[in-house]
């Protein structure tokens, strides 16, 4: 549905996107995911026609966003990361302004379903100002939304809500897989493993790594982490044992007790239970940790930083 | 067109529910009626009743007001990020240019009609001279239409309201005094082109004396077009 072959965009001589390529699938909500200036909005901002590119192509649903910008832009909801709203007007008055100008047919009852959607049909005589940040986001989907578009654009939804709220808004983005292309951006890694099907990591303008959250773990983690607790003796004499197998490279406290980094690849589990069966210790717990994608988020970076 | 219509209707209820825009229109009506009164003492004993008083006083008026009319119209759209909801839907910029213009224009005729309470006044107790009144009248609509674009052009320019309307003002001002760089320069030539530029130049001895000439309707009409052009190249290097 979308795709982004070699994007470039310079604003004077400051490289804000630096030749990104990534396809995004009908019905798959993509994650990108970056620091903040990593050129995410910019991106954004090319796909849904607001600015051209300065080299590359981008396409939505066909479309290529430079030849068809209004083809593009009847096929893309957009939610920038300022939910663009007008303070003095209505819920129900912004969501027909929107609706109009996106020639919806038949607009009052679809502004009415989208609104009672979000659950803001109660509101819809109140001003916008009058809505708390979390009801605007809300009110900022409904209008993304309102024209029933394939391809739906979110940028940094849950930035600056409330925790309850972001919870709210992941769950209507999962929602919106069933029938909707999504490409949501955020800087929050969990998040991201939550919601997204797969991802697409950049950095100052370029990709640096793209899958699903699970590939990206395996791909960019090069030690593996085990957790262990012990019973039947004290902390130094579990640290002797554990330091003294030799697959693993570090021993870190943790809780009542340890993790393992290691970085072979073959089975360990075995002989780190057989060790401690021949020790006088008894194993209370031994599991391998996953790798969370704030591991790998990071790991890329400052890869990238160094480099 | 129909996206014009869209942002038209949007704006002009965005002006009326707008206290401000009462109180703007009480303003008005308040100076004017000032002015009304004045020349109505004065024309009891020495002059007559002038025909284009109140479209003579809303030329300078509208110097100071314009900016204030259309100072919103597009550096808030800037700065709230409203504009990026605008220019990725799917309509052409110039429409939301157009829209906008019209209905600060619409606006400003609506204050404009109301002040045609003093032509009623006066023709329950004088014989005013209509075709004057109505030659300085329609004047004084171009011409106000015409600060309003200069007006928006520069809202385009700037996220900052105040600058924005600041900008304007001084534009304007240059724009309406500028014929008495006229009475200071040696060629009469010169003169005549400075003169041919400013809005006074079109509107003092033609309008107002109930001319209607069309040099000075497209000299009105060139400046819209001018100014709203240059306004719908401000709002797309905001995409750059």
């Amino acid at each position: 549905m979308i795709e982004v072959k070699n994007l470039r965009k310079h604003y004077g001589s400051h490289v804000a996107v630096d030749g990104i390529s990534f396809e995004v699938h009908q019905g798959e909500i993509l994650g990108l995911l970056g620091p903040n200036g990593a050129g995410k909005t910019t991106t954004m901002r090319i796909l849904t026609g607001f600015m051209p590119p300065t080299d590359g192509t981008a396409s939505v649903a066909g479309f290529d966003v430079m030849q068809d910008s209004m083809e593009v832009r009847r096929r893309v909801g957009y939610l920038p990361e300022k939910v663009p709203v007008y303070p003095d007007m209505t819920l129900k008055a912004y969501v027909t302004f929107v609706a109009r100008l996106h020639g919806v047919p038949n607009y009052k009852h679809r502004v009415d379903e989208v609104l009672d959607y979000f659950g803001l049909l109660d509101r819809r005589d109140k001003l916008v100002r009058s809505l708390s940040k979390g009801l605007r986001q809300r009110l900022g989907l409904a209008q993304a939304l309102v024209h029933d578009p394939p391809v739906i654009v979110l940028d940094e939804p849950t930035i600056g809500i409330d925790p309850k709220q972001v919870i709210e808004v992941r769950d209507i983005v999962k929602n919106l897989r069933e029938d909707h292309t999504v490409l949501f951006s955020s800087h929050i890694l969990t998040e991201v493993e939550q919601v997204c099907d797969r991802v697409v990591i950049i950095n100052e303008g370029r990709v640096v790594a793209q899958g699903t959250a699970k590939e990206l773990g395996q791909q960019f983690k090069p030690q593996r982490q085990l957790y262990v607790e012990l019973d039947g003796g004290n902390a130094k004499a579990y640290e002797k044992l554990l330091n003294g197998l030799n697959m693993v490279d570090k021993i870190e406290a943790e809780g009542r007790g340890y993790v393992l980094y290691v970085s072979t690849t073959d089975q360990i589990q075995k002989p780190i239970t057989r060790a401690i069966a021949d020790s006088d210790f008894t194993l209370v717990e031994l599991r391998q940790l996953d790798v969370s994608l704030e591991d790998v988020f990071l790991d890329i970076i400052s890869k990238g930083n160094h480099s | 067109m129909k996206a014009i219509w869209i942002i038209f209707r949007k704006e002009v209820s965005a002006y009326f529910s707008s206290p401000l825009a009462y109180l703007i229109a009480f303003a008005f009506l308040l100076m004017t009626g000032i002015i009304f009164n004045n020349d109505l003492a004065l024309s009891v004993t020495v002059k007559s009743v002038d025909p284009s008083l109140i479209p003579d006083f809303l030329s300078l008026l509208m110097v100071l007001f314009a900016p204030l009319f259309t100072m919103r119209l597009l550096s808030e759209e800037s700065r709230e990020g409203t504009l990026e909801l605008l220019l990725t839907a799917p309509v052409p910029d110039y429409s939301i240019v157009f829209g906008k213009f019209l209905s600060a224009w619409f606006y400003f005729s609506f204050l404009l009609v109301l002040t045609l309470i003093y032509q009623v006044l006066l023709v329950t107790f004088s014989y005013p001279d209509f075709v004057h009144t109505t030659a300085a009248y329609l004047g004084i609509w171009l011409y106000g239409g015409a600060t309003l674009a200069v007006g928006l052009a520069f809202s385009a320019l700037t996220e900052n309201q105040i600058i924005a309307a600041f900008l304007s003002t001084i534009t304007l001002f240059i724009l309406w005094i500028g014929d008495l760089a006229g009475e200071i320069v040696a060629s009469i030539e010169l003169a005549r082109v400075i003169r041919n530029l400013t809005l006074q130049g079109h509107y003092s001895t033609s309008f107002a004396v109930g001319i209607i000439r069309v040099e000075d309707v497209i000299y009105f009409a060139g400046m819209m077009f001018i100014m709203l052009f240059i306004t719908v190249q401000f709002v797309e290097s905001r995409r750059w």
